[in-house]
């Protein structure tokens, strides 16, 4: 038994109370081959943040192979001894729980200064690989992730195609953070760029809403069971609202988000993909290709609910000051890096119609918000209602039912449908049916760039996004774009009270078509 | 899933100018002609049962070496017509024994070796090695080649080539060929072995072929008990991967027992139990005994004793981590039409009695999907919470089991089964002592 494994196995026996002991070992989670994984940007927030705890949550559970290594890489002068420290440093909470096993890891991180610019430094970087090759084993193969300024995505992919490192299709991956280009012509041009330097295939376009587990149940909702398929069409629903709302703030990205927006930042990604994932029609096999195709059909069916007037269908806010007198909350425009005159958005709502058979006329309604009421993401398909009202309701109007589909937090779903309330008449009410991660599974789901960064490895393109998604999505939502950069007075900003549900105008946008926001 | 066949007519070569002839097949200067980068599968193929049911006529040729359903039935008859207990699971060696071909001479066709299962061929094997020993001890020794692409399903998917060699003869024959055979398996590529036989027939040719560098697939349902369970032990105790296929099939009840202490708030349940009766078909124990052996060490409980108390039931005693006492019953259920598998599960119970609270006493029962266990819903139970689930059926061939095993590309133990085992193995020495 190797020695991390026999840890894993003390540490579950120590704490009996959160782990169930039989479930330890069971999942039989797919083997990465041998491989180096280099970090552009290793210097930066989503390396220490989220890449290198990925990967050491991954080690832990053994999932990485001993021919393995971790490449950081960035312009910084550090050494590979800097480089693990600086990890360290980072990591201290969690390696505290598990000091033996970091100690293994962290043979594991090496670093070489390399600015993707240089044609100096792709040489070096190239020497050193094959040293790693050497001494941990890593038969050539590589995955290169570009967690840098979008602005290199285009010059990265072509420095390492120069190189002569993404020759071998089968031995070499890229994977490139969000966003993907800032419209539809962006997009199309950085996925030419890219494509000229590596196949389709070895191009892996990562959206972390994709790694999380609820959205991947979202699949296996639909399409392990026999009971969804048949009503999730027009037939049987009458809308579905897909939200993603946050409490916080811009914090300290308000450099980025001033170009980019809660369209640009949240929507033409993270939402999209719900919405695609939601609406798509059932592959005809788990296989990645079908899923993408499935995806891409559904996005490219996909259109705003105004096209000519999107003012109509699409609300743009911003979040002013707020909370309470003891703790009071800055405006977007107070927030350091911000312009005192911004007209970014940091709250957007938008009504979006799909053009197929099992979707005609049935409104997606989509919000995104910073500063909201709830910390939350979920889906809700709303069902018809009964076609006669037999029955007096308790609540003075009869509910229809719904299925709320919950990504986070407590994550899970619910079923709300009418039942007879207790008493002499015949009156219904709603109840709630509740399945909960919490409840039923009792351990936290992992991390979205843990499973993401383990199938980049494995070379599983199924929770990643294809060319022509990405530039559907964003064909989607050009309309939009186009009049926030050329006549942004026709998209008008609304402010909202920080930590309420977003402008009024929002709820308007819903009440012209008689229905209202879920309020979770 | 049908076999696939080579597309090549293997060629009979003598087994000394095998190497050579694979050697020219592949050239190692023309990286395009380099055969597979996969790994390599050497099958103990003896296929006993199938050779005497064709030679008694009761299953048609050829020899083809799979698990099909037409000799899985013609097993079946014989346990009617030799009057065998109707428990009998087809593949018992009892089977198999009880048939006595008249002309172990005569020509039949013998596909072994080339008649490979197209979930193994989908994996793309660099080399498949079948040692296809004939019920006639004193043949000679053929050797055939042949160049193997398979054919995917998945149109776009690169196929990459292999070959297959078969060395076909009587048992003393092929002993003298093991030494070519050493010689062709590729040092370079991860090696498994599949023994494919009961575990007590050509006990020193499965140590030689079973050296520390390989990854070995055997059955410990087949063959007797008591060694299986010994040479289990006594393999993963060394520093060599062993994959278990009666393990593997063990999986569904792992995963539904483990899935019934999921939420959290069933989890406490997991140290007050005080009983576990296991029901298996027929009367080979090993497979409930792994499963005794899981559950005790995921549970950190110790054997005090193991009692024989009569020929169908297995009784021990564990003690838990606060001294209480667990007491195991492993029972031998008679079944009408038992899976072909030997000593399957059929039903598991827990009872969990909680000291402080006795209305937390619960019950839990897992049956499988295809056998009543109401043996196991019998008495007393009334005034307990009682948590039941029913544990599908695994209908996969072992062809596919195993094409599943080199799939996950595991050079290790399982964990697992490197602690289940010693621990079955002591509650059977005890028994048997």
């Amino acid at each position: 038994m190797s020695w991390s494994y026999k840890n894993h196995l003390r540490t579950s026996s120590m704490s009996k109370a959160i782990t169930n002991p039989l479930r330890i070992g069971l999942r039989q989670e797919r083997v990465i081959s041998p491989q180096c994984l280099v970090i552009f940007g290793a210097s930066g927030d989503l390396t220490h943040r989220k890449l290198v705890p990925a990967l050491f949550e991954l080690f832990k559970q053994r999932r990485l192979p001993s021919e393995f290594a971790i490449l950081g890489c960035a312009r910084r002068p550090w050494s590979d001894e800097d480089f693990r420290q600086k990890m360290q440093n980072s990591l201290k909470e969690v390696i505290q729980e598990d000091p033996t096993t970091w100690e293994h890891f962290v043979q594991c991180l090496f670093y070489e200064p390399v600015d993707l610019q240089k044609q100096e430094d792709l040489v070096s970087l190239s020497k050193r690989l094959e040293e790693i090759d050497k001494i941990r084993a890593t038969h050539n193969n590589r995955t290169f992730y570009l967690s840098v300024s979008p602005k290199f995505y285009a010059g990265g992919c072509k420095a390492l195609s120069n190189a002569g490192l993404l020759k071998d299709p089968k031995r070499s991956r890229v994977v490139i953070e969000k966003p993907f280009g800032r419209d539809f012509r962006s997009a199309q041009n950085l996925n030419q760029i890219v494509q000229n330097c590596a196949k389709e295939s070895q191009i892996f376009r990562i959206d972390h809403y994709l790694g999380k587990e609820t959205v991947q149940n979202i699949l296996v909702l639909r399409f392990a069971n026999t009971i969804f398929e048949p009503i999730w069409n027009r037939n049987f629903i009458s809308s579905v609202q897909i939200t993603a709302a946050e409490t916080v703030g811009v914090e300290d990205r308000a450099g980025y988000y001033e170009s980019s927006g809660a369209l640009r930042d949240m929507v033409q990604n993270h939402l999209t993909q719900m919405l695609a994932i939601t609406a798509m029609e059932p592959p005809g096999h788990f296989d990645p290709e079908a899923i993408r195709n499935e995806k891409a059909k559904v996005l490219k069916s996909s259109r705003l609910a105004n096209e000519i007037e999107p003012w109509k269908c699409c609300i743009r806010g911003q979040y002013a000051g707020g909370g309470s007198q003891s703790h009071p909350l800055i405006g977007y425009r107070e927030e350091p890096g911000v312009s005192p005159n911004s007209s970014t958005e940091t709250y957007v709502a938008m009504k979006v119609f799909i053009e197929n058979w099992r979707w005609q006329g049935v409104p997606f309604y989509i919000r995104t918000g910073k500063r909201l009421a709830k910390r939350l993401s979920e889906v809700v398909l709303t069902f018809r209602e009964a076609p006669v009202h037999l029955f007096d309701t308790a609540g003075g109007t009869p509910t229809s039912n719904q299925l709320i589909l919950r990504i986070q937090p407590n994550e899970g779903a619910i079923f709300k449908f009418e039942v007879k309330s207790p008493g002499s008449g015949m009156k219904s009410r709603p109840v709630e049916m509740n399945f909960s991660y919490d409840q039923s599974f009792g351990e936290p789901s992992d991390e979205g760039y843990v499973r993401l960064l383990a199938d980049a490895m494995l070379g599983d393109p199924t929770l990643f996004t294809r060319s022509d998604e990405v530039e559907a999505a964003w064909k989607l939502y050009t309309p939009l774009l186009q009049i926030i950069e050329n006549n942004p007075r026709d998209l008008p900003i609304y402010p909202y009270e920080s930590r309420t549900w977003g402008p009024e105008a929002a709820d308007a946008l819903l009440a012209k078509d008689h229905l209202l926001w879920r309020r979770p | 899933m049908s076999p696939q066949l080579t597309l090549q007519t293997p060629i009979q070569l003598p087994p000394s100018e095998i190497p050579s002839y694979l050697e020219q097949l592949w050239s190692k200067d023309q990286p395009s002609n380099s055969g597979a980068n996969t790994f390599s599968l050497l099958i103990w193929q003896p296929s006993w049962l199938e050779q005497k049911l064709i030679r008694t006529g009761r299953l048609k040729s050829p020899i083809e070496g799979n698990q099909r359903n037409e000799l899985i039935e013609a097993a079946r008859k014989v346990v009617l017509e030799k009057d065998l207990p109707h428990s009998t699971p087809p593949l018992e060696s009892i089977v198999c024994n009880s048939l006595i071909p008249q002309n172990e001479n005569k020509s039949i066709t013998d596909l072994r070796g080339q008649h490979v299962h197209r979930a193994i061929s989908a994996l793309q094997p660099r080399r498949l090695i079948t040692l296809a020993p004939t019920l006639n001890g004193k043949n000679k020794l053929e050797t055939l080649v042949a160049a193997y692409c398979p054919l995917l399903e998945e149109s776009g998917s690169d196929s990459a080539c292999g070959d297959v060699v078969v060395f076909r003869g009587g048992m003393d024959s092929i002993k003298e060929g093991l030494d070519i055979v050493e010689n062709l398996i590729p040092e370079e590529l991860p090696s498994w072995i599949w023994w494919n036989g009961y575990l007590d027939e050509a006990k020193p040719m499965l140590n030689k072929l079973a050296s520390s560098g390989r990854r070995l697939i055997l059955d410990s349902a087949l063959g007797d008990p008591y060694y299986c369970l010994e040479l289990l032990k006594s393999k993963t105790c060394k520093d060599q991967a062993i994959n278990d296929l009666n393990w593997l099939r063990l999986r569904s009840w792992r995963e539904s027992l483990a899935m019934v202490f999921d939420p959290p708030k069933r989890r406490e349940i997991l140290q007050n139990i005080v009983n576990i009766d296991i029901d298996f078909e027929g009367e080979n124990p090993v497979q409930g005994l792994l499963l005794a052996g899981w559950i005790a060490d995921r549970l950190n409980w110790k054997i005090v004793e193991s009692i024989p108390s009569d020929e169908e039931i297995i009784e021990a005693k564990f003690k838990r981590d606060d001294d209480y006492i667990v007491h195991l019953k492993l029972i031998s259920l008679p079944v009408g039409r038992p899976s072909i598998h030997p000593g399957q599960i059929v039903g598991i119970r827990l009872i969990c009695k909680s000291n402080e609270r006795s209305n937390n006493d619960v019950c839990v029962i897992l049956g499988a999907e295809s056998t009543e266990c109401m043996r196991l819903e019998a008495g007393g139970m009334a005034s307990m919470e009682l948590i039941e689930e029913v544990v599908p059926n695994q209908f996969t061939s072992v062809e596919m089991d195993v094409a599943r095993l080199l799939k996950s590309c595991r050079g290790s133990t399982s964990p697992l089964l490197s602690k289940a085992a010693p621990l079955a193995y002591e509650l059977f020495k005890l028994v048997k002592k």
